[in-house]
């Protein structure tokens, strides 16, 4: 077991440097740079682009270097001191920003899971037991409806509904006296006031998949022949069920868990960023958009890193159940 | 009334006088000057000086819209999450020396209490009101101006290309300080315009550099001290990009981002634009502009802005009421009816904004393309003339647009003095007979497919440059456009792009076409001739090389004559001093420039809004908006909540 996870550990290495590289050329890929937004921005409010202020501009933040020099110095920053870089337009350094927004991310994307687990096994195994009901067509029904909905358009509509006909206040974590005071009792109601809808919302997608996902895994188990022997010998059906069939059916899950991680990172950042969520998502999506080239770079780096570790903690977690990977 | 009478009191006898008459009444005269309640308890705590002392001598006295207001309330906005600095700009900044007036009229003093200007339009002189106060209670002086023009502008570490506001043939400013309150600006050549330039937002330069504060910054003033300053701040690596982190000019992120900083602004900052979920503001204790009845400005205690990622959302909590304000993303076509029907439940209403360009869609061919073939079709009146008449405009509205708006080419809107019927509506007509007409005389090879040929005998194809800003639908447009040009034997292919890839190839001058607004609706087209003639670099490049040859003729390209007479006749504009002597220059200019028929209009723009609460008073209706011109600052100081107390 041990030389097998050291082994994946050593090919991760060289797996991560080739990302960053790749993440580096692709940030830079599109024409333009930070200072490109800047300026266009200046110029709609009636300002004239000076050639001279934008060369010392990009001279200032190191943009006029070629990119490999400027891959050199990020990477040594980052191995050497740990410094990520600042971030162009928020003038912070990277790290600080990405901490700041990462402790949402992560309770977001753990409660969507505890969520969409606790939902989706039981109607799972419901619509898998009673199969060509009516409960299993309308769960399939609803399962496939809520797949095929885009989740932006579902969280619009969420929004909408819940302000418009319950007066709630939407968007955010938090109601507006609450965002800037100090932890308390008060704001962790607010919170959990505001954060069961975009955990639906987010939720709900996956949820019906992994009801489609439950209901076949199931439906393989129950036919074989061992369901039939315990049966015979008399125990009963929900003792059997859980006992044996469920527990199989749910192994598929289980390797599903190494890819929980890079999605607190990216994760639904179209229904962060329609719903305003202060989580990783939108600052992703924004330091994209701005090339805002070390933020940017810092958070796929990190995306990448996490899906390394998901993918570690899977194989890990598979060796253990099967022992013929490890063999391999 | 009685205020104002002994406001006027006040403003004439000297302040000794002020002092012997109140004591003579029993009253303080001082008391004369009102303040906002959570002031007067902090002057009664002891931690502020009483209300006459922040003032200055004589305050910038507020025209009121609908009369004098109540103090308090949190005026409640939204911003978007990144790169919304200007909503800021334009909501508690934009505080300047002179200032245009809310209805864009005149040039009108403000932070300087008078100003001239001499007989050759080279030299001005400006008096500041004595006794104005930065938001921290420091004095604001001529000082603070010379540090800006000393220290930072004439800097070439800060300032390595100046401003062009500040610049007159190539050639800066010089500001000399004539005495503790009066500051001289002299240019080397006449610079009519400079007064209506300084007006305008980028005129905010010489008055937001506090030098008590970002002296200790500064290379010259704390050499010793500010290896120290930049160990403490890992953002920066010398004192420049220190400096620039501590204030940027054109009120860039780092503006909003600092909480130090003191300002002129009727808000001063408490919460920053940076990673937070909000932004917030608080009154200005040393705001420097009362009501008629001697109250001190702001009446609103608060400003609040939720910040949202997306514009659906501000619309939502816009018809929830969540907001008492918001005038930018949502004041669009896109969302009126949302908003129209939702005014009931989100208590706000509707407020018209003259926010009117010269053109909502302007084609804008490329007169200095680096195709030779494509360059002389291009720089042909008759073909632009011929691809004018043959587009439908009135479709294009209808279908595009909801009907809003109207066929035009680049022109100044019909509100306006300088309104010209046949400038604005010249080639409008759509007639494709016409135009095929006129291109078979200029084009009349055609290929198999009906497309016409250039003269080496290849189809002639404008590869048109797209992006989808400003909510105005261009990817829809140039499908119609497209349509109409292949009518009359022109292809023209579509390219799809964004705004940076649109501007790198335009900085490169790389791309035959593309389509944009246009400045220049109404009196911006005094300072801001960018598409009526070759011009700064920035949004509008038809000409780039002509424009660059114009700002400096050792660069650029050499424009022919028509291109250099129209140029002649802006110098003309800029030179003169008179504002009646101005207005018939321009008016020479726009005709010209009309003559010349640069560039294809499709649609004159029609008002926009913004909405505030129902129970927001003192607001300007109909306020012009522009580029530059950044209002609704500085009019939100005189709002008021009618319920407030």
């Amino acid at each position: 077991m041990l030389p097998y996870i050291a082994r994946r550990l050593v090919f991760a290495i060289p797996t991560l440097l080739a990302v960053s590289i790749i993440a580096f050329i692709i940030i830079q890929l599109p024409p333009g740079d930070y200072l490109t937004t800047l300026m266009a921005d200046w110029a709609s409010q009636g300002g004239a682009v000076e050639a001279g202020t934008v060369a010392a501009m990009r001279e200032r933040y190191g943009l006029d270097q070629p990119m490999y020099f400027q891959y050199y110095k990020w990477m040594a920053g980052i191995l050497l001191h740990g410094d990520f870089g600042i971030s162009f337009e928020l003038g912070k350094p990277v790290t600080e920003l990405i901490w700041s927004r990462l402790g949402f991310s992560l309770m977001l994307s753990l409660l969507t899971l505890c969520f969409v687990w606790a939902v989706a096994i039981p109607i799972g195994i419901l619509s898998a037991v009673r199969q060509y009901s009516i409960s299993d067509y309308t769960v399939t029904f609803l399962a496939f409806f809520f797949l095929a909905v885009p989740d932006f358009l579902m969280a619009l509509g969420a929004m909408y509904v819940m302000s418009v006909w319950f007066g709630q206040s939407v968007g955010g974590l938090f109601s507006p006296e609450y965002v800037d005071a100090g932890w308390s009792f008060g704001k962790l109601l607010d919170l959990a006031n505001h954060v069961w809808l975009p955990v639906i919302v987010i939720g709900l997608g996956s949820l019906a998949a992994l009801v489609r996902i439950m209901r076949a895994n199931l439906l393989d188990e129950l036919s074989k022949p061992y369901v039939t022997t315990a049966r015979a010998k008399g125990i009963s059906e929900f003792e059997l069920l859980i006992r044996y069939p469920v527990r199989l059916a749910l192994n598929p899950l289980i390797s599903t868990i190494g890819w929980i991680l890079p999605a607190v990172i990216s994760g639904e950042i179209i229904v962060s960023v329609v719903m305003s969520l202060p989580t990783t998502g939108p600052l992703l999506l924004r330091a994209l958009l701005a090339q805002d080239m070390y933020l940017a770079g810092s958070l796929i780096l990190l995306i990448s890193v996490l899906t390394i570790i998901g993918t570690l903690i899977s194989d890990i977690l598979l060796a253990m159940t099967d022992p013929r990977i490890r063999l391999t | 009334m009685g205020y104002q009478r002994k406001l006027r009191g006040l403003v004439v006898s000297t302040g000794l006088m002020g002092i012997f008459i109140s004591g003579l009444a029993g009253v303080s005269f001082a008391q004369d000057y009102h303040q906002a309640p959570v002031l007067e308890e902090q002057v009664k705590a002891g931690k502020l000086p009483a209300v006459t002392e922040r003032l200055p001598e004589h305050p910038f006295v507020e025209t009121m819209v609908d009369g004098v207001g109540k103090y308090g309330g949190t005026l409640r906005t939204t911003i978007l999450a990144n790169g919304d600095q200007y909503n800021l700009t334009r909501t508690i900044a934009n505080e300047l020396l002179v200032r245009w007036d809310p209805k864009w009229s005149k040039v009108e003093p403000s932070l300087a209490e008078k100003f001239t200007a001499s007989d050759d339009a080279t030299t001005y002189t400006f008096t500041l009101r004595k006794g104005l106060k930065w938001s921290d209670g420091q004095p604001f002086t001529v000082d603070d101006i010379m540090f800006w023009y000393e220290d930072v502008f004439m800097n070439p570490a800060l300032s390595p290309a100046k401003n062009p506001t500040f610049t007159v043939a190539g050639k800066p400013v010089k500001v000399r300080k004539v005495d503790e309150d009066t500051v001289e600006f002299k240019f080397d050549a006449p610079y009519g315009l400079f007064l209506q330039q300084l007006a305008y937002g980028q005129g905010h330069l010489p008055v937001i550099y506090p030098k008590h504060y970002l002296s200790q910054f500064h290379e010259k003033y704390n050499k010793d001290g500010i290896p120290a300053l930049l160990k403490a701040n890992p953002a920066a690596g010398d004192w420049v990009a220190l400096f620039n982190s501590k204030i940027s000019l054109t009120f860039q992120p780092a503006y909003w981002q600092n909480l130090d900083l003191p300002t002129m602004n009727p808000w001063v900052l408490t919460v920053p634009y940076a990673d937070g979920e909000r932004v917030a503001a608080k009154r200005n204790p040393y705001y420097w502009k009362v009501d008629s009845a001697g109250n001190q400005l702001p009446y609103i205690d608060n400003v609040t802005w939720a910040k949202l990622d997306d514009p659906q959302l501000m619309a939502l909590k816009m018809t929830s009421g969540e907001f008492d304000f918001a005038f930018r993303h949502i004041n669009n076509a896109t969302f009126k009816s949302v908003l129209f029907d939702g005014q009931e439940s989100g208590k706000y209403r509707f407020v018209d904004v003259k926010d009117l360009p010269a053109n909502d869609a302007a084609i804008l061919l490329n007169l200095n393309s680096t195709d030779p073939v494509k360059k002389k079709v291009f720089q042909n009146k008759d073909f632009r003339i011929a691809l004018s008449r043959a587009i439908n405009r009135q479709e294009i509205i209808d279908l595009v647009y909801v009907g809003q708006g109207a066929p035009a080419q680049v022109a100044v809107q019909p509100e306006h003095e300088l309104f010209n019927e046949k400038e604005a509506t010249q080639y409008t007509e759509y007639d494709p007979a016409a135009a095929n007409a006129e291109l078979d005389k200029l084009m009349p090879k055609k290929d198999g497919e009906g497309f016409r040929l250039d003269e080496t005998g290849k189809r002639f194809t404008i590869n048109f440059m797209v992006a989808d800003v400003f909510g105005l639908s261009y990817p829809d447009v140039m499908q119609m456009v497209q349509q109409y040009a292949k009518d009359v034997g022109i292809d023209i292919q579509i390219r799809t792009t964004d705004r940076a890839r649109l501007n790198t190839m335009w900085s490169a001058n790389e791309q035959d076409a593309y389509i944009w607004n246009c400045v220049g609706g109404l009196s911006e087209v005094y300072t801001d001739p960018r598409c009526y003639m070759p011009f700064q670099k920035a949004d509008i490049f038809f000409a780039v090389r002509w424009a660059e040859w114009y700002a400096n003729p050792a660069t650029g390209e050499e424009p022919p004559e028509n291109i250099k007479a129209l140029m002649a006749a802006y110098d003309k504009v800029n030179a003169s001093v008179t504002d009646d002597d101005r207005k018939a220059r321009m008016k020479e200019f726009l005709s010209l420039s009309a003559d010349n028929f640069l560039n294809i209009g499709i649609s004159r723009p029609m008002p926009k809004y913004m909405m505030v609460s129902k129970r927001l008073k003192n607001v300007v209706d109909g306020i012009p908006i522009t580029g530059n011109l950044w209002h609704p600052a500085p009019t939100l100081s005189q709002w008021y909540f009618d319920t407030a107390k």
